[in-house]
Order: structure tokens, then C-alpha cells, then sequence
């Protein structure tokens, strides 16, 4: 512990503590520390700034910004504080854009939901939010939602106004005479989903991509405050839809680990199993979109076909299908028949059956390679500049997984290796994607055996053992924690105050934000034809940009 | 006068066509669906047959909305110039051995010009739309057009040179199974530009939806999307029927010649087109040009000193 702690100490700080396996937890005293601070982590190779997170104390008066450093090659990671003044006015503090690039949107995002005001920030702009809150801060406790909700016609028709007059900007800046355009590609467009890239083009060729995001802001951060810690579950699992189980784990993780709470064997197996084919059925979809946006839509079907065998599994165990809100804190929110993994091995056969045709005709097929090689590079070292995970890292030759890197649930008794692909091209990520479907299913298949062994010699209870008492009030308190999301990692951070009954904050910071940040730099200077194939190959959820 | 309205009208004129259309969009589905592990068209009549008339008549019924700030005839007047032109050319293929409807010395010439005059319409239609995605859909299809046009006549052009007539008829006549085989390099490079002019994976480059949203299908809908949709499977009828008559011997069959044979024919082009369609992702504008000038046209050019060498060698003679 070592050289992060060495560096901190050079500080001057409230406490510095030990946290977890691999996170040295910090405060500094004086925000004026943070610039010189970063810029030694940067030295010493924490060079990605995984997220900025504010949390508004309201009786303390006191904006505390949480800063979470991590090293993606020794996993040394930082998590580091600073109180900032509550008042509109005083709050600001240096920005680290200039420093870490990763910074720029999550600092923007500081900045349009809690008003933080980070100097020398390049660009900043509100981000997610509508137009109807320009000014005021939706996540800080005083903010009166129900106020603002009264004038709903007024609220979009601020909307409107401020996209004709962005319409009229673009027609006024563009000369006419050149062959320069502003193309809205999206939110209703054929590939993109619900968000908004202002392409700025000549012709085919790009010169800059402007993401207009928070199409399907729902505030999920903020919602959860709302309610109580198991109803919560179904807010954390709307990050996206395709994996909704990892989030949920994760989440649980937090609120086990603030209430103290221990679960069973049984309950970190079933979340690897319930994980694991959540993962499946969203690489499914990802290999599908990928050929989609070349204009192919046969993997995509083929892919449903052998899909919904494993959304059968997850319909016999919680009874739905795609929400299937089975994981709260405690275990797993059902007691397990061991007929449901019948479904499961049904599932696991057709896969077995069918997968070798989508290797020979789709991941080897000669046109894709030729469209999709070289394009949309990504470096080792832009891996770690803009914090990028998940298949994105990892296509790279980034060794990070976090069920490597910090094993939860019951990763750390599993055989398990990174699976890692040299080129960084739109390509590579394609065959990570393919590649880790199979690791899940390998996976599966070795949680299966283990538990219907387990069962078999009594040491687990399928029916009894999936959940251990809650208490119903937590005390004050806050932790993080990380899962491997089927898009990359997320970290969650929770916030409670003393005899809590609901989350006091929480922030989910979702891989999708960081991967839309890439859009303009990897399509400046490409062809329109390569929009949505990089798009496309970064795995991008709008539930997860939004929140 | 009554038997040329009834060709006008009949076959292989409107009714032909349209019967066509509503067949071979009823065989995609149905084709693409097994391909794609799915049931495809299923309630409406026997397998679903009736689903594509429903769709067209649903077509023809609904609104078409012209957008505001552009011109309402060049808008609507292309969709249906665009079916016309692509209908014209059936006129000069013969169907049967009773020969074409106009019977022409020049009938080659009329075929590749009819065909080549097509993608230019269906750049008006995205330049008429007053929408960026439309007009930069109508780049699109003229720089494909005049790439791939330049290798498709030069693989028109080789049964033409190997029988020394323009005579679709003439072609058909002197077509033997040893022609289909000189023929056949010819054949595949008819086939490669075929799916370029029918803008076909790997190269439906101009009305890429991913893209830029359908090109110059955009703006258009209701009949004038009906019209496009006529004027594309009529142009798919064109360009089969070219290759049929060209190197496939047409109607000849194997004991017997028929209009069976030539649309047996026609079909298997159109199965094995899906089939491409089925496992081809899309190629860019860029890599399309490349393939197009670096290789295809040169190629052609080699197909047809080819033609010539066999001409002089087996033909002259004889």
C-alpha cells in the first residue's frame, strides 16, 4: 500500500484508511490539494479517473465530491474526498479534465445535477438533463421535484424552443455555399437508439460528433432515495434491461456490506449463475447489433432463437423474463426447485448445438472482417486515459475484469481467466463478445455442477438457504462496490444516514457514459458508413448513459 | 391493336408485372424468413400468401404525405416515371419462343439502357425530397451506378460479341450448352454487378438504413413508397430476365421449351441473391469504389478478350 498511500500522505488529510483488497479510502482537508494531488496519481499510474460523484449533506451543509482513482494494470485504485461549500456560489473546484480525460463528462454531469462548478473545465455544458432544468440542480436534496413537475407544458415547450433555436444556429453557422451539414443522427433513427449525435459532416466525411444525451433519463439515482432498500432493486435494474441481474448484485453488495450482513454459499452461487445468463442474453443481443449495423439481420435472429432458451431459465426462477428483479440484498430473492435447472441445461444444449454455425458463417465471415478491421482503433493507452472497460478494455489488451480483479458472489472459486484480444478494432470487439459468450457459458456450467452437487450432499438448501435476515434499518454509513457488467464495470456507491429505511444516495457509474465520450474521437475524420459500426462495437446502452 | 394492349396490359406487361412483384416479395419473405430461423408471412391465406396484397393495397390506400418546401411534381412524378422505365424493358425480352413483344436487331442496346437510366430517377426522387439524408442517399446511388453500370454492360456485352448481334432472340437461338460454359466467367461478372445495380448486400450501400435512414425512401410514403417498391421488384425482373436471356438460354429446356424454364431460371438468380443477402454485411462507399475500378472493371475487360479468344477459336469455323 505503498506508493498510493505515500503520495496521500504527502497531503494533508482528515483520515487515510485501508478499504477493501484493493482501495486505499482517503479525505483530503483542503480542496486546494486536488490538482497537485492528481497530478502525482497520474505520475505513479492511476491514470484513469473512474468517476466523480457528488453526494449533497443538507444538515451538514457540506458538498463532499468523491473522487475514484484506479490503475488498471496493478488495480491499485483511490478513492479519494473533498468537502466542497453547499452554496451555489462557493461551490467549485478545480477541474481535472486537463489531467484525466475520463473526467470530462462525469464532471459535466457534477455539474448540470449538483451545480458543482469545476474551473477550467473545457467544455462545460449541462449534460443528461432536459432544457427545462437549465439553472437548477435536480439532485440536490432541496430541489422540489413536485414544483417543477406542476409546469409540465411550459417544461417542454423550453424544450422545443431550445432545439429550433439549435436548429437555427446550425443553418446560420454553416456556410450555404459549402457542402457542410449538421445531421441529427437520432433520437429516431433506424441504428441509433434514443440518443442524439449532432454529426457535423462535409459530404461523407465527419469533422466532429457533438452526443446529445438523457433521451431516457429516468433519474434512476435519484429514485432510489425514493424508496426502500429492497424496492430499490427495481430501479437499479433498469440500468439496461439486457443485464439487468449484475447491477442488482452489485447494488446488494453495497447494502449487505453497510448493514454487515453475511449471505450463504448458495446465494453468491445462484448470483454467478442468474449473472452469467443475464450476461449471456446481452451479448446476444450486442453480437446481433454489431452485424445489424452492417445492414445484416440474420445473427440477430439466429441469436433470439437460441436467446430465449436461456429467458425461459430466467422466467421459470423469478417469473419474468427480461426484469426479472431476483437479486436484493440478503441472497437471491427465491428459493431455487431443482426442476429450473432443467430449463437451464435446455438452454445450455442449444447453445452447444448452434454455436458452432454462428463461428463458421458470422465470426469468421470474410466481409465482416474486411469492413470491420482497422476501424474504430483503440489503444492500450486510450484505455486507461478515458477509463474504458468491459469488451472495450479487454479488445484492447487491457487485462481488467472485475470478477478477476475483486472477486465477488462466488467468481473467486471459479476457474476463470481474462480473456484478452490484441487489435483494439471494431473487429476485435466483436470476437470479445463472442469469445466471453462462451466464458459465461463455461461458467454456468461449472456453477451448475457445483451447486446441484452441493445440494446432492446436503451442504446447500436450494429451498431455505437463498436469503438471510435483513435488518430493516441500516446504520450511517457508505461503501462501493464493483461488479462486471456485461457492458464493463460498474461501480456503485452508497450513501446512508443514521437508522436508514431508503438510500441516501447513490451513484451508479455505468460503462456506457465513458464509451459515448469516445464517439467523437475515434469518427473525427471517418465516413458516415462508420458511425453506426463504431457505435455499434462499443456496446453502448442508453440505459446506462441515462440513468 | 388488341393484342398490343393486351401485352400492354397483361403480359409481359402491368399485370405481369405486378403479379411478380407480389409473388417474389411474398417468396423473400417467406425465403429470408427460413433463412433467418423464422416462420415468415403465416396467417393471411395459404402460407401466408396473401400478406404481400394486403401490404401493397394498405400502401395504396394510405396517405402519401409530400414534406413541406418541396416540389410536389418532381417529388411525385419520379416514383411513377421510375416504374415505367423499369417495366419498359420486358418488352424487348423474349418471353417464349414466339419472340419479344419488339422484336429489335438492337434489343441488347434498349436492355442495357433502360437498365442504366434507372438509378439516375431514383437520384431525382432523393434530390427532390429537400432532406439530407435522402440527397445524400442520391450521391450514393450515382456513384454506384456509374461504377457498377461500367462493368455490368461490359458483361452484357459478352454473348453480344461471342454470336456477333444485339438479336436478344438471335442470342437466345444460338445459345448452347457450350456457350454457357465460355459464357459462364461472364455469367458471374453479370451476377457481382447485378447485385451492385440492384443495390443488394454486400453493396445496398445507397439505401443503407443504418446510415443515412433508406436514402431516398425517406420522405416517401403511401403510394409513392407503393411506386418505388413496383419500380425496384421491376427492376429486379429486368435484370434477372437480362441475365436469363443472356447467358442461360432463356426459355430453352431440357426436352421441352417453355416460359417455365425461363422462370425457373429467374428464381434461382433471386435464390441465390437472398442467400447472399442473408449471410453478406454491408461493405462501405469507399471499399465499393475500390472493388469496383481496381477489379471488377478490369476484369471484365479480360472476360471479354476471353470471349473474343473462344470466338476465334471454336466458333469461327464452325
Amino acid at each position: 500500500m505503498d506508493y498510493v498511500r505515500k503520495i496521500v500522505e504527502e497531503f494533508e488529510s482528515k483520515y487515510i484508511e485501508n478499504y477493501k483488497k484493493n482501495w486505499l479510502k482517503a479525505k483530503l482537508s483542503s480542496k486546494g490539494d486536488l490538482l497537485s494531488i492528481a497530478k502525482k496519481l497520474k505520475e505513479e499510474g492511476l491514470r484513469s479517473l473512474s468517476t466523480v460523484s457528488p453526494t449533497d449533506f443538507l444538515e451538514e451543509n457540506v458538498m463532499e465530491v468523491n473522487y475514484f482513482f484506479e490503475d488498471l494494470d496493478t488495480k491499485r485504485n483511490l478513492w479519494l474526498k473533498v468537502d466542497l461549500p453547499r452554496e451555489v456560489e462557493e461551490c467549485s473546484i478545480e477541474s481535472l479534465t486537463p489531467l484525466f480525460a475520463s473526467a470530462e463528462w462525469h464532471e459535466r454531469e457534477a455539474y448540470s445535477m449538483f451545480g458543482v462548478n469545476f474551473l477550467n473545465h473545457p467544455d462545460l455544458r449541462d449534460i443528461i438533463k432536459s432544457q427545462d432544468y437549465a439553472g437548477v440542480y435536480p439532485f440536490r436534496k432541496d430541489f422540489d421535484w413536485d414544483a417543477h413537475e406542476e409546469n409540465t407544458v411550459q417544461n417542454i415547450q423550453s424544450i422545443v424552443d431550445a432545439f429550433k433555436e439549435e436548429q437555427n444556429e446550425n443553418e446560420l453557422d454553416l456556410d450555404s455555399d459549402s457542402s457542410e451539414t449538421i445531421l441529427n443522427w437520432g433520437p429516431t433513427h433506424p441504428a441509433s437508439g434514443p440518443i442524439r449525435l449532432r454529426v457535423h459532416c462535409d459530404g461523407e466525411e465527419i469533422i466532429s460528433i457533438d452526443p446529445d444525451i438523457g433521451y431516457v433519463w429516468r433519474a434512476l439515482e435519484h429514485l432510489v432515495t425514493k424508496k426502500d432498500f429492497v424496492g430499490a432493486i427495481v430501479a437499479v435494474e433498469r440500468l439496461c434491461f439486457m443485464d439487468n441481474v449484475n447491477s442488482m448484485t452489485g447494488y446488494a453488495m453495497a447494502v449487505e456490506e453497510i448493514a454487515g450482513v453475511e449471505i450463504t454459499p448458495f446465494a453468491s452461487w445462484m448470483r454467478v449463475v442468474l449473472g452469467e445468463t443475464a450476461r449471456i442474453s446481452s451479448h446476444f443481443m450486442g453480437l446481433g447489433g454489431f452485424f445489424n449495423n452492417m445492414g445484416l439481420h440474420t445473427l440477430a435472429m439466429w441469436n433470439m432463437d437460441t436467446r430465449e432458451f436461456f429467458l425461459d431459465f430466467l422466467e421459470s426462477y423469478s417469473g419474468a423474463r427480461i426484469a426479472t428483479a431476483s437479486v436484493e440484498p440478503g441472497g437471491v430473492r427465491y428459493g431455487l426447485d431443482m426442476v429450473m435447472f432443467e430449463e437451464l441445461q435446455k438452454a445450455l444444449d442449444k447453445f452447444d448445438e448452434s454455436i458452432g454455425e454462428v463461428e463458421a458463417i458470422f465470426v469468421k465471415n470474410p466481409t465482416m472482417k474486411l469492413r470491420a478491421n482497422n476501424v474504430g482503433v483503440l489503444s492500450k493507452d486510450e484505455i486507461h486515459t478515458f477509463g474504458l472497460s468491459g469488451i472495450v478494455a479487454r479488445g484492447s489488451g487491457v487485462k481488467t475484469d472485475i470478477r478477476i480483479d475483486e472477486p465477488y458472489a462466488a467468481y473467486g472459486e471459479l476457474n476463470l481467466e481474462y480473456i484478452t484480444q490484441e487489435g483494439g478494432s471494431s473487429k476485435d470487439r466483436f470476437e470479445m463478445l463472442f469469445r466471453e459468450l462462451k466464458q459465461s457459458v463455461s461458467i454456468i456450467k461449472q456453477a451448475k455442477a457445483h451447486i446441484e452437487e452441493a445440494v446432492a450432499s446436503g451442504e446447500m438448501n436450494p429451498t431455505k438457504d437463498h436469503m438471510v435476515k435483513m435488518p430493516k434499518k441500516l446504520p450511517k454509513g457508505e461503501a462501493i462496490s464493483r461488479v462486471e457488467w456485461a457492458r464493463g464495470e460498474v461501480l456503485m456507491h452508497l450513501v446512508t444516514e443514521e437508522k436508514a429505511k431508503s438510500p441516501y444516495r447513490l451513484k451508479m457509474r455505468a460503462p456506457s457514459f465513458n464509451h459515448t465520450m469516445m464517439l467523437n474521437h475515434l469518427l473525427k475524420g471517418q465516413s458516415l458508413s462508420d458511425i453506426p459500426l463504431i457505435f455499434g462495437s462499443l456496446y453502448i446502452c442508453q440505459g446506462d448513459l441515462d440513468r | 391493336m388488341i393484342e398490343t394492349i393486351i401485352q400492354a396490359v397483361v403480359f409481359p406487361g402491368l399485370l405481369y408485372t405486378l403479379l411478380w412483384t407480389v409473388g417474389l416479395f411474398w417468396f423473400f419473405r417467406k425465403f429470408m424468413a427460413a433463412l433467418h430461423k423464422r416462420v415468415g408471412p403465416h396467417f393471411n391465406g395459404v402460407a401466408g400468401s396473401y400478406q404481400t396484397l394486403f401490404d401493397l393495397s394498405k400502401l395504396l390506400t394510405k396517405e402519401s404525405i409530400t414534406p413541406v418546401g418541396v416540389n410536389p411534381y418532381l417529388f411525385s412524378i419520379m416514383p411513377l416515371l421510375a416504374v415505367v422505365v423499369a417495366m419498359l424493358p420486358s418488352a424487348f425480352i423474349p418471353w417464349t419462343d414466339s419472340g419479344a413483344v419488339v422484336g429489335s436487331e438492337y434489343g441488347l442496346l434498349a436492355l442495357v439502357i433502360l437498365i442504366g437510366v434507372e438509378p439516375f430517377l431514383l437520384f431525382l426522387t432523393g434530390f427532390g425530397s429537400n432532406n439530407k439524408y435522402s440527397f445524400l442517399g442520391g450521391i450514393r446511388i450515382l456513384t454506384q451506378s456509374i461504377s457498377m453500370e461500367t462493368s455490368f454492360f461490359l458483361a452484357a456485352l459478352s454473348p453480344a460479341l461471342l454470336f456477333g448481334t444485339l438479336n436478344l432472340s438471335t442470342i437466345v437461338d444460338s445459345s448452347s450448352w457450350f456457350s454457357f460454359l465460355v459464357l459462364f466467367p461472364g455469367f458471374i461478372l453479370y451476377f457481382i454487378a447485378l447485385l451492385g445495380l440492384l443495390e443488394q448486400p454486400p453493396f445496398n450501400i445507397p439505401d443503407a438504413e443504418q446510415e443515412i435512414v433508406y436514402g431516398f425512401y425517406t420522405e416517401y410514403s403511401g403510394t409513392n413508397y407503393f411506386l418505388l417498391k413496383l419500380a425496384e421488384f421491376a427492376e429486379f425482373m429486368a435484370v434477372f430476365a437480362g441475365a436469363v436471356t443472356l447467358f442461360l438460354g432463356a426459355y430453352k429446356g431440357v426436352f421441352v421449351d417453355s416460359y417455365f424454364f425461363f422462370f425457373t431460371k429467374m428464381l434461382f438468380i433471386a435464390i441465390v441473391m437472398m442467400t447472399i443477402r442473408a449471410a453478406t454485411p454491408r461493405i462501405t462507399l469507399a471499399q465499393m469504389l475500390n472493388f469496383s475500378w481496381r477489379y471488377m472493371v478490369p476484369i471484365t475487360l479480360l472476360n471479354l478478350a476471353w470471349v473474343l479468344l473462344a470466338k476465334a477459336l471454336f466458333f469461327v469455323g464452325a
